[in-house]
């Protein structure tokens, strides 16, 4: 199959999976009986007051049409208003994602080498003692739940030690960017988990590599060392291993949530959660579906590259 | 060739590391499980000030509220343990009924089917759990059908491949020849196959199940305050843990040890039944 064919079936496919989603998404905060009505009225809001907030927000259509005003909307990029503080949901969204996607990146700029390296060393010596020492070490860490290994990073680093700010405090208006220190623990502390579950899949991937015929064949022609693992094994385990990594990728939006509100970080995450808390339904649908599409472009992205490196299609050149 | 199995020596014992392990959830269980019978005090009534050290008749100090650490500690683990293992319960049902259906019926209809647990396994757990949070009630009852739900598009995937492995060596053909019903070679040809991937796939989930129960409620889902649970526990001490450490620290503690050993444990379980894909319990 040539490439464009590949990359244009692979698009297409989003988009009903991505309309199914957001089914899925509307059904779940909609149809579930939440009381959409108490969060915005009040507790202890009138009859008439309710009714009047069920005409506001147009609660009292059926279903099918609801959904479709808000998937409509989101197709032209307006996802509605959030109940709280009255902002388009859009722009909350725009103005959150750019901070999660720099905390993202620069945990994924940490894992990916990381991973790559631990994974290929303890893979290319399976079941030597090197390797059990990693592979029970990176168990260890990725059997931590994140909030946990969130506390004890920060309890340590900024509490004990004091080396590392507390909350993780954007000024407003400003870019994390200006006071790069906040940005150090929450990045930690994703990397901790994305470098534990990636070091376990690509070492499982080499450890199948260096099993093959193909590497003992590079081994009788007297092959070794360094030269072997990145010329022979790498090769064989970085396509298996880059669609791990788009599934570590996915455990990151996941992560985000806890470790942004743990550090108190202004991302997506955090807005999320305290979405979820206020039962602002609109602002949890626009973010739910953001995630959902981001988390779709990874697992496409990390399709292409597995594609790209896979040796077999002889397209690394 | 069979590539060889990534771990050293499948077939060899447990050791001391997976005893160790085994000892530490036993613990741990029993701290949880017992804790609200043995609990001399109240988990909710304050007895001090906040952020107390320990003192006396206040083994292990007080929380942010002034209430007793040693009593909300031994109340608070029960809910976490409970829903893991309700949520695992749900998803190995669910995954291993849905798996051994589509693993012999490969139809259209299981096609479509399996389309639908595909775009399930695409939405992040966490994500899952927040939705069905928002649009319930209140209540431990979302918090366990997200985690069960999040988990049987895995489950599924593996009790159909195992499935599927089992309707292929020809036992089934035989059955259906022979004039044996459906139910019939369930029961006798297929379960007794998959069995034991099954019940290692469930542990497994239940790894995962634990730390998202947990994550539940650290960020407050399911049965609010008062009730003690160990993941809120570190979310309400957080501010005060300059104060006295022990509030967030112990719940930490039990539950970190609890999902390492568990971790571990089934890691080594999953190693013995061969085939078994562990990469989704990490997600």
């Amino acid at each position: 199959m040539s490439w464009s064919l590949f990359l244009l079936r692979r698009l297409a496919a989003l988009v009903p999976t991505l309309a199914a989603l957001s089914v899925l998404v509307f059904g779940a905060t909609e149809l579930l009986p939440g009381d959409a009505v108490g969060a915005v009225a009040g507790p202890d809001a009138t009859e008439a007051e309710r009714a009047a907030v069920r005409e506001r927000l147009g609660l009292d259509d059926d279903p099918v049409t609801r959904y479709l005003r808000w998937a409509g909307g989101a197709v032209r990029g307006d996802l509605g208003t959030a109940y709280t503080g009255g902002r388009a949901v859009h722009e909350l969204i725009a103005s959150r994602l750019p901070h999660s996607l720099l905390l993202a990146g620069l945990a994924l700029a940490v894992t990916v080498p990381l991973s790559i390296a631990l994974g290929l060393w303890a893979g290319s010596r399976a079941g030597r003692r090197a390797d059990r020492a990693v592979s029970t070490g990176v168990l260890l860490v990725a059997g931590l739940p994140e909030f946990v290994t969130a506390t004890a990073l920060w309890w340590l680093l900024a509490g004990e030690l004091g080396l590392l700010p507390r909350v993780s405090l954007v000024p407003l208006g400003g870019s994390p960017l200006d006071t790069p220190e906040i940005l150090v623990l929450p990045a930690l502390t994703l990397a901790a988990t994305g470098v534990a579950v990636g070091t376990r899949l690509v070492r499982s991937a080499s450890a199948e590599a260096v099993a093959s015929p193909w590497i003992e064949a590079a081994r009788l022609r007297g092959v070794g060392g360094a030269r072997l693992a990145v010329r022979h094994v790498l090769p064989g385990a970085l396509a298996p291993a880059t669609q791990a990594f788009g599934l570590i990728t996915g455990a990151l939006v996941g992560g985000a949530i806890v470790v942004e509100t743990v550090y108190g970080y202004p991302g997506i995450g955090l807005e999320l959660q305290q979405a979820v808390a206020h039962r602002d339904i609109p602002l949890v649908q626009g973010i739910a579906l953001v995630l959902c599409a981001a988390t779709l472009a990874t697992v496409l992205l990390a399709d292409l590259a597995a594609r790209a490196l896979d040796p077999r299609r002889g397209s690394l050149r | 060739m069979r590539p060889a199995s990534p771990g050293t020596g499948a077939r060899e014992a447990l050791g001391p590391l997976a005893w160790c392990c085994a000892g530490v959830c036993l613990l741990v269980l029993a701290v949880a499980v017992l804790g609200p019978p043995l609990a001399p005090g109240s988990p909710t009534e304050q007895v001090g000030p906040p952020f107390a050290g320990p003192g006396a008749g206040l083994p292990l100090g007080t929380d942010f509220l002034g209430r007793d650490l040693a009593a909300r500690l031994l109340h608070g683990g029960w809910v976490v343990l409970a829903l893991a293992v309700g949520a695992t319960a749900l998803a190995t049902l669910l995954g291993a009924g849905g798996g051994i259906w589509l693993g012999l019926a490969a139809g259209r209809g299981g096609e479509i089917v399996m389309r639908a647990v595909d775009l399930l396994a695409v939405f992040p757990p966490l994500l899952l759990m927040l939705l069905l949070a928002t649009g319930a009630p209140a209540g431990d009852l979302a918090v366990l059908v997200a985690v069960g739900l999040a988990a049987t598009p895995f489950s599924l995937r593996v009790t159909r491949a195992a499935t599927r492995r089992v309707a292929a060596t020809g036992y089934v053909l035989t059955a259906r020849a022979r004039g044996d019903g459906w139910t019939a070679v369930v029961r006798y040809d297929v379960l007794p196959n998959i069995a034991g991937t099954v019940l290692a796939d469930a542990g497994i989930r239940f790894v995962a199940a634990v730390h998202l129960t947990a994550t539940a409620g650290f960020l407050g889902l399911g049965r609010g305050a008062p009730d003690a649970n160990w993941g809120r526990m570190i979310r309400e001490n957080l501010p005060g843990a300059a104060l006295n450490p022990l509030p967030v620290l112990l719940p930490a503690a039990l539950l970190a040890a609890f999902a390492v050993a568990v971790n571990l444990l089934a890691d080594r379980v999953a190693e013995r039944v061969a085939g078994l894909d562990t990469s989704g319990s990490d997600g």
